[in-house]
């Protein structure tokens, strides 16, 4: 039964978390009721906890279409709000608003185009949304971690279209830095690469794009701190 | 009638109240739009304008806080203002009251502390004080177009409000916090704006918003929104305020072959470092913003452009803010508004790593400001010998002062000349440099 007086209604930007879903040590997903909003796959939002003074933005892990609206959040040594985060308990509710960005797949594009999606760590959330979303699209999803065991639901992608690159040990795919992998493919000129991690990865794999002769406007970025 | 007369109907509405008011305004073209409006409004209920020493009754201070400075800007008017008019009804509005409502709201020296998209109603809320009504300022309409054209103004050009908030997110900024979600006001609405601020006598419109390249109604983007602004009748010209370096393609450069289209932009650069860029989570890089610059140039040679910078960005090295420089230099920016980079509080950007020290940020603002003024001059002295179309905006001891297609400050005589009115002026030298530089001139029609 609710709580609520027939005349009170719940903040529609209030969610209850419904599952802390632990995928390494220190990287988790937070999944949360269906969104209450229309999004694209690609977008952020921007999450908070109820009663808390901060908030951070977040790209959306799960599909346009899917039952929960899913984050990827790995915990920051020391941090202030990522320890909270992990900390929360399913029923405990958080605060969304959103969402917000530009960046992201339209349902046109994904039907035609060739893509490149390269992303650092949690910078994968963007691409998994993505293909969860366009279950057809042809795409090569490059991920970039320090172990093998950061690959985030790897068995959620076709294994000839994943490639981890893994810089600290050699169960990956590649094992090295996912410039250095970068550096050695060959793409269509048609590809449209969508880039998603931390500024320097994004700046070095923009720079060997370049290299290789592709224009600035097939390439798309998205930097995630 | 000029737009800056008080009309038949106002006079009379000004002798039924007798309670004056005085306004303050810091920040952006968008508060002094959003001051502008309000000053219609009040003036229409009849409020008496007054300058903030003359004692007013209401004094509304719009504030900004995009910055530290802007911020203790704000704070040392908001202060000032309590001292002057002790008895006065002070109402804080703007971005800072967004930003420090609470801390304001608690400050006794303020009566009303009103949010950016309660700002509109601030007349009603001042009207219901003084007729002993308890109003707060959270009951007030959330509407952030509910604006009135401008019709009495403290300016001779008005600025037409076409859109609100920003999605972006860079790093640095704090307006998405303060201003919302990118919020677009309906075609209709804008189209009739800007035909009674035409109606109301303004010779030159300057479309603004947060983010006026994000502009959606349904199908209709930026360049469409201009495109119909321009063919609205009437003697007047139109001027875009700052303006992202994105989003906007071909059609955008052809509408400057408009006659009412005056070519200037203000393109917001703000690192020439494509690493900076990355860490300010700007939607662009070097090569396209030279890209945008020059579609422009090929078509517009005497294009003006001027730009925002921000120096001193976390993490930006001496070969980062070089490369600043040469941008700077390489596209011929005749105005850099530099801005030390400062932390606002919740933002990405504070929680960076190597925040640069303030002395090296003061070296480098001072750079950037250098070389500013000296791309003006030599942009400014190319139209020695040529002619502008000049709008007056005011005559002081006989010299009319205004501004050019291209956005330089000219005087010239004004032999007879009148305010609120355009004349072809010769250019024949440059005077001074910085904030002071201007073009002379002799009128020729």
């Amino acid at each position: 039964m609710s709580l609520l007086r027939p005349d009170m209604k719940m903040d529609e930007s209030f969610y209850k978390v419904e599952e802390i879903r632990q995928l390494t040590g220190n990287t988790f997903s937070i999944k949360l009721p269906k969104a209450r909003f229309a999004f694209k796959a690609g977008q952020h939002i921007s999450l908070g906890i109820v009663g808390g003074n901060q908030s951070r933005e977040y790209s959306i892990y799960s599909g346009e279409n899917d039952e929960n609206l899913e984050v990827l959040v790995k915990e920051v040594e020391n941090g202030y709000f990522t320890p909270q985060l992990r900390r929360l308990k399913a029923g405990r509710m958080v605060e969304v608003h959103g969402p917000f960005g530009k960046f992201g797949m339209e349902p046109e594009n994904a039907k035609t185009g060739k893509f490149v999606f390269i992303a650092s760590g949690t910078g994968i959330a963007p691409f998994r949304s993505i293909v969860r979303t366009f279950p057809d699209i042809d795409y090569t999803l490059i991920h970039g971690v320090r172990y093998s065991i950061e690959a985030y639901d790897s068995h959620e992608y076709e294994s000839n279209r994943y490639v981890v690159c893994t810089s600290r040990d050699n169960k990956g795919t590649y094992h090295g830095r996912l410039t250095s992998y970068l550096k050695s493919c060959t793409f269509a000129p048609e590809t449209q690469f969508d880039l998603c991690g931390n500024s320097n990865m994004i700046f070095e794999a923009l720079e060997i794009l370049k290299e290789k002769g592709f224009d600035r406007d097939q390439i798309h970025c998205e930097v995630y701190f | 009638m000029s737009a800056l007369q008080i009309k038949a109907e106002d006079l009379s509405v000004v002798k039924n109240n007798n309670k004056t008011v005085a306004f303050k305004t810091l920040g952006c073209r968008l508060n002094q739009y959003e001051t502008d409006a309000l000053v219609t409004d009040f003036s229409q209920a009849g409020y008496e304008l007054v300058d903030y020493n003359a004692e007013p009754d209401v004094v509304i201070v719009n504030t900004c806080t995009v910055t530290n400075q802007s911020d203790q800007k704000s704070r040392s008017v908001i202060s000032q203002t309590a001292r002057k008019a002790k008895n006065a009804v002070v109402v804080v509005t703007g971005c800072m009251a967004n930003n420090f409502k609470q801390k304001l709201e608690s400050q006794e020296n303020i009566t009303f502390v009103v949010e950016n998209n309660r700002k509109s109603s601030i007349l009603t809320l001042v009207d219901a004080h003084f007729s002993g009504e308890i109003v707060h300022p959270d009951q007030l309409p959330q509407d952030v177009f509910r604006y009135q054209p401008v019709r009495k103004s403290l300016h001779t050009r008005s600025a037409v409000k076409i859109q609100d908030g920003c999605d972006n997110y860079c790093t640095f900024c704090i307006i998405p916090m303060v201003r919302g979600r990118a919020t677009s006001r309906p075609v209709a609405e804008v189209l009739e704006s800007v035909r009674m601020t035409v109606e109301n006598g303004f010779k030159e419109l300057v479309i603004t918003g947060v983010n006026i390249g994000r502009y959606e109604d349904g199908t209709v983007r930026f360049e469409d929104l201009l495109s119909m602004i321009l063919e609205v009748p009437g003697d007047f010209r139109v001027r875009i305020s700052s303006l992202e370096p994105d989003g906007f393609g071909d059609e955008f450069v052809k509408l400057f072959a408009h006659p009412k289209l005056m070519p200037h932009l203000h393109l917001c650069l703000q690192s020439g470092s494509d690493k900076t860029l990355l860490r300010m989570r700007r939607m662009y890089d070097l090569t396209q913003f030279r890209r945008t610059i020059k579609k422009f140039r090929d078509v517009y040679p005497e294009f003006n452009f001027t730009t925002d910078v921000i120096v001193g960005f976390p993490g930006e090295t001496d070969e980062e803010f070089e490369q600043t420089m040469e941008a700077v230099a390489e596209f011929n920016f005749s105005h850099v508004h530099t801005f030390k980079y400062s932390v606002r509080k919740g933002t990405r950007a504070e929680r960076l790593e190597n925040h640069v020290a303030e002395k090296i940020k003061v070296a480098r603002s001072l750079s950037v400001r250098e070389l500013s003024v000296k791309n003006q001059i030599s942009y400014f002295a190319s139209f020695i010998g040529k002619t502008q179309d000049v709008l007056i905006e005011k005559i002081t001891n006989g010299i009319a002062n205004g501004y050019g297609q291209h956005y330089i400050p000219i005087r010239f005589k004004a032999s007879g000349a009148q305010k609120n009115t355009v004349h072809s002026v010769k250019l024949t030298e440059i005077i001074g440099d910085d904030e002071d530089c201007y073009l002379l001139g002799e009128i020729i029609a």
